[in-house]
């Protein structure tokens, strides 16, 4: 066994490493007049502020997580302005967070990844939606769909429409999310209903600037309390008979209400054109991409456009109006079903009007609308619809273009090698999957039930592990009926995030009471890495003191499971042997080992300044890394399949008779000891070494070296 | 007026987030209206991200609207940090002759795929450059990689540098380097990498290209040896000869070498110079076997330690403390035992089931005198590893394939050849080592015994058994090789019994 990793925290004393938001700290403080410069997702932090929240929450995930993750470090702000903060442990809580608005003239917000975060808060948002709110209630999502996202491709929009909640797709430039950010809280005023906000990838992290205004202190805060709690209304609860009155009050009074809301201040913007005959309505949020697109066929500013910064509601009239006495319209909506085309079918139809209404059948079902998708459907809906347009010129260069890449592709005889996310240098998640792989060697292969969060990457090249992923703290239930079909015990992988978002409930304690005879093996790394290392109850307490919130292993007894072990990570042989145990116990319960190991993200922004200092101060430190002797190695490489580690990489044989490339630890390398705990585990090759660097030596071990070297050089 | 498009394909750690922070910073700056947005994908875990940027070319009154995505044969400049990123731009077609200035470094991160290939997997970089050069208008092209490592900066400093120096944008070095300063991270060094890549994009920087270097094996007292080489074998393949007759002095002795030179003679008999020298080179590699005794020559040569020491950049004064680790089991053991003991170790570790089972795992600090004495004494066995049991089998196997090699090289120089080549299967230690010599014995069953027997015609059997052998390096259960020697006896009917 190989030493371990100095500096290791135990779990309870791991503290939030993420960088600091110093920066975006100070854009929140800025006043009238001030030209406030960021990324959409921080405008929309600052609108919150100058519309007068009472209190934010929300649940970390790309594209969303800055918002919460900002306020986090604005604490002095908050303080200040008199809002209340809270880092839900997951999105059904954020969701339920809004209840405040349902009694209370509080204004609100919360946030979270949709689709899926918004699946998980569904049962709160109905139950929120019904009786409807009287403080501004507004859920930011990010809509995470198209290139980099990481989820299931669903809209947040099916939401919207069954519950009855007004969604908001602004154009993605900084002053119209802010505009529409402002507006929301109002909009959710008028018409007793939550509005939610969706924000693409793009959207959240474009670039820009938008005139600044004073935070508002809330009428109504922790700073500003209440005497008495409201009086006791039943038409807000959401119980029958209430719901019958608050479905009607939806459809009758919130909804027209909404329409008006909507015609009166503008939220849908008109863009005029010449071609009087035509028409095109697209989703805010796609507004930039579709008028880039018109500019590309070089009829910018010739077709009149309606601009649906609320994608629901739809006003009727505003629909009919813009169609009326054209030949065509084109409806540009990203993803399916086709709700909003749809619904302005059905209005036109009601109607009586004839306008031919294109949409689905010019452009894709499926996908995101890339440049290139909404230049084709353009193309397509013209040549259908106005072949009086000359489009000739720009249709050739498009032409051109896809030409010219299919020449490329054929020139690089392509596939290019994909780049597939996986574990960072020092993962101490790697070697559990480098266990379960040499575990594999040994049993055959294993039904792995994997989960989300960073060990989902285990999926993916070398490892290559994982039979399925149910959603995030899944893992163990989605084996529920897997196992009992198994000759062999069934795995499953789960994050200490994961854990407390879903994971203790719907896998922990539905398996206890159902004497489920499975594995779950808890990466225990002290933060929800995948999103930015944010906290979670076995972290170092959490932002507002140092006291651990909740242990796993304590909090598994508590729920009676008896075969518990807690390993380091880094300990591959002992993980093996655990793992062989676990499979192989008689033990007929749920059998769970937590894999400890601090997030090496985390552990390295932590370190790295010490040390730093440390040796500033003349300290003796001992800097550990690994190497491989590329004379022993032969490149069959076995190691790289068994470990995949970013620092462990390949170069030319220095051999002038061998072809293959041989291993080769580069600069990346943190010294985790992995590579020679695989090489010894599976017994590869002899070509692994560590070497312990002293640096700020002793006397002591200067002596000790030259005298060493001394007596080697004499026996070389 | 269009604005300047600009994209950036980076990896995870590059910061091409920063570099993006540092143009909208410089271009505001210049009152120039920008936007940025990226797609971060997983970056800090080692996932490949994109960045797009909208620049417009001067002051303009009104807001403009700018895009957030990126199209094809619409990018006015693309910049890269690493040359695969690079070629990725070019194959989604964003990177265009008519329009694109690529900036990109010239040197790979192997993608994980191409790593972890049994043999060689990285992808052809000639392809790269050439459709660099072809599919783009203009190139800035260096090793930003080292010229960050040689100024002491990171890569999106000197990606920066690169892109004022193309002068593809209305932006004066000055306002570059402010936006340096005033992101106030490392900014000296950030500014000498600005400084570096600028150089490079002018033209005033020339960067010396670390070339691969080969390690020559040493020894002495061969003169008279490598003057018959010289005299009997033709020019091409005297390199390969002549090294491999160092290597295995080194390794073993004089006479090892002229053993090496008597084998070879049959080769060469039979005409084929490319044969001679694909057959000296892996009968070079296949005398030198891998046994505990060579590891130890390696670890305790003279070079070793400094190459160490540089390796884990280790300063002057600084002491090391390097530890090995061993884990030899039976096979390992028997291996440099008399033929006889080595045979009844082996037999008792089959019934005892012992054999892949028990290994002594030792952690030998080399660089403590304790451990380097131990070291130095198994190196020392290198005269008595003529005894060994390893030795015996390994020469009993070379002899095996030179005679295969001998006899196709009468009839079908290209079998014989290929025969030659499936010596790289057979590598490594432990099961690697046992892996490629059982997918050889295959291959020799399945293909190249029937071959010899001429039970396939000449075209056939060298595809045969070229494809089985890349087959065996595709993956380690042997899958793919257990498919192609399958449908190799479906194509030839007197084979089928024999793939079974």
């Amino acid at each position: 066994m190989l030493d371990q990793p100095a500096a290791q925290l135990p779990v309870a004393q791991r503290t939030n490493p993420e960088r600091s938001f110093a920066e975006e700290v100070r854009a929140l403080r800025l006043g009238d007049g001030d030209v406030f410069r960021g990324e959409g997702i921080l405008a929309v932090t600052k609108a919150i502020l100058q519309s007068g929240v009472a209190y934010v929450g929300g649940y970390q995930g790309a594209p969303v997580s800055h918002l919460v993750d900002v306020l986090v470090e604005s604490q002095d702000l908050l303080d200040e302005l008199g809002v209340h903060l809270e880092t839900c442990t997951n999105e059904a809580s954020a969701a339920a967070l809004l209840g405040a608005s349902i009694n209370y003239p509080l204004r609100g917000c919360v946030t979270w990844k949709s689709i899926v975060g918004t699946n998980v808060a569904a049962d709160a948002l109905s139950n929120l939606a019904s009786p409807g709110v009287i403080g501004g209630a507004l859920i930011v999502v990010g809509e995470d769909y198209g290139e980099g996202a990481s989820i299931i491709q669903e809209r947040a929009h099916a939401y919207a429409l069954k519950s009855s909640v007004w969604l908001l797709d602004p154009r993605p430039n900084l002053p119209s999310i802010v505009r529409c950010t402002e507006k929301a809280f109002e909009l959710s005023e008028a018409t007793n209903t939550p509005v939610m906000m969706e924000l693409r990838i793009r959207a959240c992290h474009v670039t820009g600037e938008f005139l600044a205004k004073n935070n508002k202190p809330p009428p109504v805060s922790r700073n500003r309390r209440l005497a008495e709690p409201a009086a006791h209304d039943y038409a807000r609860i959401s119980h029958p008979p209430s719901t019958y009155v608050q479905e009607k009050i939806k459809v009758e009074v919130r909804q027209p209400a909404a329409q008006r809301f909507i015609v009166e201040h503008g939220l849908n913007e008109f863009l005029p054109g010449e071609r009087s005959d035509l028409g095109i309505i697209v989703q805010g949020g796609i507004t930039n991409v579709l008028l880039r697109g018109l500019d590309r066929l070089e009829i910018e500013g010739k077709v009149p456009t309606l601009v649906l910064n609320v994608t629901h509601p739809l006003v009727p009239d505003q629909i009919v109006d813009f169609c009326k006495g054209k030949r065509a319209v084109l409806v540009v909506e990203e993803g399916g079903p086709d709700y909003i085309e749809q619904a302005i079918h059905a209005i036109l139809r009601k109607r009586n009007i004839d306008t031919k209404v294109y949409g689905k059948d010019v452009l894709p079902m499926a996908g995101e609308y890339t440049a290139e998708v909404v230049t084709d459907g353009l193309l397509k809906f013209f040549a259908q619809s106005a072949n009086d347009i000359d489009l000739a010129k720009p249709r050739e260069r498009f032409e051109a273009a896809r030409a010219g890449r299919a020449e490329a592709q054929r020139l690089l005889g392509g596939p290019l090698p994909l780049r597939p996310p996986g574990f960072c240098v020092g993962c101490p998640e790697r070697p559990v999957f480098s266990a379960i792989k040499l575990l594999e060697r040994e049993v055959g292969k294993v039904h792995i039930s994997s989960d989300i969060g960073c060990h989902s990457f285990a999926t993916l090249a070398p490892f290559n592990l994982g039979n399925s992923i149910l959603g995030f703290g899944m893992s163990l239930a989605a084996a529920g009926a897997v196992a009992p079909v198994m000759q062999k015990r069934t795995i499953s992988v789960m994050g200490d995030g994961g854990f407390w978002h879903n994971g203790l409930l719907s896998g922990v304690a539905s398996a206890m009471f159902n004497r489920g005879d499975r594995v779950l093996v808890i990466m225990q790394n002290g933060y929800t890495s995948a999103t930015g290392a944010q906290f979670i109850p076995n972290t170092s307490g959490n932002r507002c003191d140092g006291e651990t919130t909740s242990d796993i292993a304590a909090t598994l007894k508590a729920m009676g499971v008896k075969w518990l072990r807690t390993i380091r990570t880094y300990n591959v042989g002992t993980m093996l042997t655990t793992l062989r145990e676990a499979m192989s116990s008689d033990d007929k319960g749920l059998k769970v080992i937590v894999a400890d190991g601090e997030c090496q993200l985390a552990r390295q922004r932590r370190i790295r300044p010490q040390v730093a200092a440390q040796l500033k101060r003349g300290e003796r430190v001992v800097r550990t890394r690994f190497g491989v002797d590329d004379e022993v190695c032969t490149g069959d490489h076995s190691c790289i399949r068994l470990s995949g580690c970013p620092s462990l990489v390949v170069k030319p044989s220095p051999d002038p008779l061998r072809s293959d490339p041989v291993a080769h630890v580069n600069n990346g390398c943190v010294g985790c000891g992995l590579c020679g705990e695989v090489a010894d585990a599976a017994v590869l090759c002899p070509s692994f070494y560590k070497a312990d660097i002293v640096q700020n030596a002793t006397w002591w071990d200067r002596v000790k070296w030259r005298f060493r070297m001394a007596v080697i050089g004499a026996l070389a | 007026m269009m604005p300047i498009t600009i994209l950036v394909g980076a990896l995870g750690g590059d910061g091409g987030g920063v570099l993006c922070d540092w143009i909208v910073a410089a271009a505001q700056s210049q009152g120039l209206a920008v936007q940025a947005t990226q797609i971060p994908g997983v970056a800090q875990r080692t996932g490949a991200t994109t960045y797009y940027l909208e620049v417009m070319p001067a002051p303009a009154a009104g807001p403009s609207v700018l895009a957030l995505n990126p199209a094809i044969g619409e990018v006015d400049v693309a910049l890269a940090t690493e040359l695969l990123e690079a070629g990725r731009m070019i194959f989604n077609g964003f990177i265009t002759p008519d329009r694109t200035t690529l900036i990109a470094s010239t040197h790979r991160v192997l993608a994980i795929g191409e790593r972890m290939a049994m043999g060689d997997g990285s992808f052809d970089v000639g392809r790269l450059l050439r459709a660099v050069k072809e599919r783009s208008k203009q190139q800035v092209l260096f090793d930003m990689d080292q010229a960050a490592e040689e100024s002491g900066g990171v890569i999106n400093a000197v990606l920066l540098g690169a892109l004022a120096g193309s002068g593809r944008l209305p932006i004066p070095d000055a306002a570059f380097e402010a936006a340096i300063r005033h992101g106030g991270k490392a900014v000296d060094t950030n500014l000498a990498a600005f400084a570096f890549g600028r150089g490079h994009a002018r033209g005033e920087l020339a960067q010396v290209v670390r070339e691969h270097r080969k390690r020559q094996a040493a020894a002495q007292g061969l003169e008279d040896l490598l003057a018959r080489a010289r005299r009997s074998y033709p020019a091409p393949a005297l390199d390969v000869i002549e090294e491999g007759m160092r290597r295995l002095t080194a390794y073993q002795h004089r006479w090892y070498a002229e053993w090496y030179l008597n084998r070879l003679d049959t080769v060469h008999a039979l005409g084929s110079t490319e044969l001679l020298r694909e057959t000296a080179r892996h009968l070079a590699v296949r005398m030198s076997f891998e046994d505990v005794i060579r590891v130890a020559q390696a670890k305790t040569s003279s070079e070793r330690l400094a190459r160490v020491r540089a390796e884990v950049r280790a300063k002057d004064g600084e002491p090391i403390e390097i530890t090995e680790h061993f884990k030899p089991g039976i096979e390992e053991i028997a291996a440099i035992l008399p033929p006889t003991w080595a045979k009844r170790l082996l037999a008792w570790g089959e019934r005892s089931g012992r054999t892949g089972k028990t290994y002594f795992s030792m952690h030998l600090r080399s660089t403590t005198v304790f451990g380097f004495l131990r070291l130095r004494l198994v190196a020392g066995l290198q005269s008595y590893r003529p005894n060994t049991y390893r030795f015996a089998e390994e020469q009993a196997e070379i002899d095996r394939w030179l005679e295969q090699i001998r006899t196709a090289g009468r009839t079908n120089v290209g079998l014989a050849r290929e025969i030659a080549e499936c010596a790289r299967l057979i590598k490594g230690y432990g099961d690697t080592y046992k892996r490629g010599l059982a997918n050889y014995r295959r291959i020799t069953a399945a293909v190249i015994e029937p071959a010899l027997a001429r039970r396939m015609t000449p075209r056939a059997a060298v595809d045969a058994v070229a494809g089985a052998r890349v087959a065996a390096l595709v993956d380690p259960e042997g899958e793919t090789l257990s498919k192609t020697l399958a449908s190799i006896a479906a194509a030839v009917p007197s084979l089928r019994h024999a793939a079974e």
